[in-house]
């Protein structure tokens, strides 16, 4: 019923492409052949990471990227423990509270520092544990990595198969993006949402700036633990070079390309770089082509799309489709219509212009 | 020297000054009083140029010159490269004009501007101004935050200014005595429009003027 | 001790490089706010292009400077896109970084992924306390502290340089002034294209690079950047020696897979080391 209840307020035609995907990805496992189960999977924990990840840019306005570092380690982690004995299940819990814990220590020390240096602090956290990573193979199996890891088991059932590992994906996915649903929507989630485009305003609200963007950024570690920790049983195997610096990268161009801050977009941004991704590598791969064509290609294609997103499509995919549909429902009056996209997006554009009207992009007045 | 007329100005949905028409002519000392957050603020930033307005005309017969709300200087350099600095426009870099003005600054010349007293960066922030050779100076909040006795001294030197150099004045205020004492014609601001104008003595008379900024119980 | 002594001059070098880098990072953050991920690409294209124009037959000397002044270039450019029209922080930070990706694929489209290097200043090692070292090293200190002075000099003395102070400390009063804040923006980018190059192009002939070492660069041009608090130059060049002389002596006597990563853990015990200082001070006032 509260669920119903919590669907007050959205626009009809969102909603109703929400459920038919919801229903279209829920049947799909039935008839995707292995290579494809991967990428449906793959895509599924993608989608994980890039919500929380989501929430953190467009309410905290804080960029990370060290998320495949939380990936890797919730991964790490939840492998470890479970070849340690404990139920995968419990594992998996674990290794997202562990993750969330190490980013809490790493965000106190950032988020006190002016501008983006999270950014570069959570790039060195990357690096930091790719170095540990690498170094420690009597704990973590080195550059070799982890093998037979156990299969993950809920209570008596064992997943073994692709499929079933694909229903449980839909499973958690499903779980994780209502969630932030009711994040973006509850007070909480406002409260973010306005320090991401007026930090000062926010606090002077009465809005604990630091203490909300501590806690999302433990948020975003959590999702990326648990969907990592999933990616380790899934895949039964693990190295370093599962988690690579450019993996962090593409989790930031799949939120740009979904929408910061929107549900939906965490989902559409997490598809389409997976897909693109995949063509790349396709494409790149060919006998006749050097070695190194995929990565360039890769690299200056991510390049070029995050570029020309941020200047023409800051509210990505599923805002820009978000503002198209309200312009088309022109019954309603223009003012009204731009408060309800942003109420259902739960964005506002925390790429695009600073609110108030200045001439020169600064807004006029201290400095925060 | 100052004709404003009809302007809108706009925060995303929210419209901060909503037609907003006034004058101000040459060599005269205009006041615009209002409570915090009429649109007085706005409306010195959309002069200036820092906003863009919705709709309505500006047109200024000259150089404007705009003192912040609270002085906004650069508090790392000394009040000789503050002053300069805001030549950056005009032809000249030479504060000698300003020092004779305001005398005290000479001796501060080499003090960081973020090391002095209000009313000392006070004189700094017009002499700034100044420093641009104006034909109009825009004044915002003059008394915030300094004792009254310095706001009188100033209030002196703008005056003499005036009556030497033939300066138009905007006194932009929400201390209404300090505004309707220094200048012969005002405005007031509310909530983005204006509610009365017209010669200092006779909005001073006027009741709504005297209960929301006078205290209501002055007598002439 | 004579290896002692190697490991600092490397270190001290690899630190002014990364007090190049860092003072990029902070006149650009000063002016625009912006974290420019790009920075350690100027470096990387710098130095590429030099090695680019030697092969191509222009003279030592020449072609580093005209490798620098293409850097600044690239700044400018970088900066154009980064800051021109309405832009958030985060959306100029995250251009920066589709910036430096660019700049990766770009570098190995046309330089390949093996590291380049190339011949720096020729002749006799040098004999420094007791041990040979290679002029390129005192060239790269020598030119990086006169680069540094000469910015510093530029930004304390000159009118110019007063005013991107000015658009530093308070751009709405710069504005209100007449200054320019965009343009001053562009400036810095420019600048900091200019040291970076400066740093790549000095630092090719003792440590060949790779078109993905922007990275590396930008990450411990950061780190000795936020010594500084991203605003003070002067704490920047210490941060930058800092973290020089410690990967060196890291890679030298641990081993040099470790480097970064301790350099790194080295930051963030700083950034500790600042936050318990911060909060000392907020007690007190």
């Amino acid at each position: 019923m509260r669920f119903l209840h919590s669907l007050r307020g959205t626009n009809l035609p969102a909603t109703l492409g929400v459920v038919v995907i919801a229903a279209v990805t829920l049947v799909l496992p039935e008839v995707l052949n292995p290579p494809d189960l991967i990428t449906y999977v793959t895509i599924g924990l993608a989608t994980v990471v890039v919500a929380g990840l989501s929430l953190l840019m467009g309410f905290a306005g804080q960029v990370s990227l060290g998320q495949a570092a939380f990936y890797g380690f919730g991964a790490y982690a939840a492998a470890i423990l479970a070849m340690h004995g404990w139920p995968p299940l419990l594992a998996l819990v674990a290794a997202a509270a562990m993750t969330a814990a190490i980013a809490g220590i790493v965000g106190a020390l950032l988020l006190r520092l002016e501008g983006h240096a999270l950014a570069f602090g959570t790039l060195a956290l990357q690096l930091i544990f790719l170095s540990v990573i690498s170094q420690t193979p009597s704990f973590s199996g080195g550059p070799i990595g982890l093998t037979n890891i156990p299969a993950l088991s809920l209570g008596p059932i064992a997943l073994s198969s692709y499929r079933s590992y694909a229903y449980f994906v839909w499973i958690v996915t499903a779980v994780v993006l209502l969630l932030s649903r009711n994040i973006t929507r509850s007070r909480p989630g406002r409260g973010l949402r306005a320090m991401a485009t007026s930090p000062s305003a926010a606090s002077a609200a009465g809005v604990n700036v630091v203490s909300y963007k501590l806690r999302d950024f433990a948020l975003s570690a959590a999702y990326a633990g648990l969907a990592g920790g999933i990616y380790a049983f899934f895949i039964g195997y693990l190295s370093p070079d599962a988690f690579p610096v450019m993996l962090s990268i593409q989790f930031l161009i799949m939120v740009v390309v979904g929408g910061l801050g929107t549900v939906s977009g965490a989902f559409v941004g997490a598809a389409v770089i997976t897909v693109v991704a995949q063509m790349l590598t396709s494409l790149g791969s060919a006998p006749s082509l050097p070695a190194q064509l995929p990565t360039v290609l890769t690299e200056g294609v991510y390049a070029v799309i995050l570029l020309l997103l941020l200047r023409l499509m800051p509210d990505g995919i599923v805002g820009f489709a978000s503002r198209v549909t309200k312009r088309l429902e022109s019954a309603v009056p223009a003012r009204r219509a731009r408060r309800q996209a942003v109420a259902a997006t739960g964005s506002e554009s925390v790429l695009g212009p600073p609110a108030a009207e200045t001439v020169d992009g600064t807004c006029a007045g201290r400095r925060q | 020297m100052l004709a404003v007329d009809g302007l809108v100005v706009r925060y995303g949905a929210a419209v901060a000054l909503d037609g907003v028409s006034l004058e101000v002519g040459r060599g005269e000392m205009v006041a615009l009083i209002g409570a915090n957050g009429a649109g007085k603020t706005t409306l010195l930033n959309t002069l200036s140029g820092i906003l863009a307005p919705s709709t309505g005309t500006i047109r200024c017969a000259g150089r404007l010159a705009h003192v912040p709300e609270g002085r906004e200087l650069f508090p790392d350099l000394c009040v000789d490269d503050n002053l300069r600095l805001g030549a950056w426009k005009a032809d000249s870099h030479d504060p000698s004009q300003v020092y004779d003005l305001f005398p005290k600054l000479r001796d501060l010349s080499r003090r960081k501007a973020g090391y002095l007293s209000g009313g000392e960066q006070q004189m700094v922030a017009i002499g700034r101004a100044l420093m641009a050779k104006p034909d109009l100076l825009a004044i915002d909040e003059l008394s915030q935050g300094l004792a009254p006795i310095v706001v009188q001294e100033i209030g002196r030197y703008l005056v003499q200014l005036n009556a030497r150099t033939g300066l138009s004045v905007l006194l932009v205020e929400q201390n209404a005595r300090l505004a309707f004492g220094l200048c012969p014609r005002a405005y007031v601001l509310e909530t983005g429009s204006i509610a009365a104008h017209g010669p200092s003595a006779r909005l001073w008379d006027e009741p709504a003027v005297q209960s929301a900024y006078l205290g209501g119980h002055v007598t002439t | 001790m004579s290896v002692l002594v190697q490991y600092l001059i490397t270190g001290v070098s690899r630190g002014f490089l990364f007090a190049l880098l860092a003072t990029g990072f902070v006149i650009i953050f000063r002016v625009t706010k912006v974290v420019n991920f790009a920075q350690g690409s100027f470096a990387v294209l710098g130095g590429f292009i030099a090695y680019s124009l030697l092969g191509a037959g222009v003279p030592q000397g020449a072609a580093e400077v005209l490798a620098v002044l293409a850097s600044a270039a690239i700044g400018l450019v970088f900066g154009a896109v980064t800051i021109l029209g309405k832009m958030s922080p985060t959306a100029s930070l995250v251009t920066t970084i589709g910036l430096a990706l660019f700049s990766e694929a770009a570098a190995m489209l046309i330089w390949g992924t093996t590291p380049l290097t190339y011949n720096g200043l020729s002749g006799h090692d040098i004999r420094v306390a007791g041990i040979f070292v290679q002029p390129q090293y005192l060239l790269l200190i020598g030119v990086s502290l006169v680069s540094l002075i000469i910015l510093w000099l530029v930004l304390d003395r000159t009118y110019v340089g007063k005013a991107m102070t000015a658009c530093a400390s308070n751009p709405y009063a710069a504005r209100l002034s007449g200054i320019n804040v965009k343009r001053m923006g562009l400036l810095s980018f420019a600048i900091g294209g200019a040291l970076g190059g400066i740093g790549g192009v000095l630092i090719m002939p003792l440590f060949p690079i790779t078109y993905d070492g922007d990275v590396n660069l930008a990450i411990l041009g950061f780190a000795a950047a936020i010594v500084g608090w991203l605003r003070s130059p002067g704490l920047a060049l210490a941060g930058g020696l800092i973290f020089g002389v410690a990967e060196e002596l890291v890679a030298g006597y641990w081993s040099e897979a470790n480097e970064t990563a301790v350099a790194l853990v080295l930051m963030i015990l700083i950034l500790l080391w600042q936050a318990h200082r911060r909060q000392r001070v907020e007690k007190l006032v």
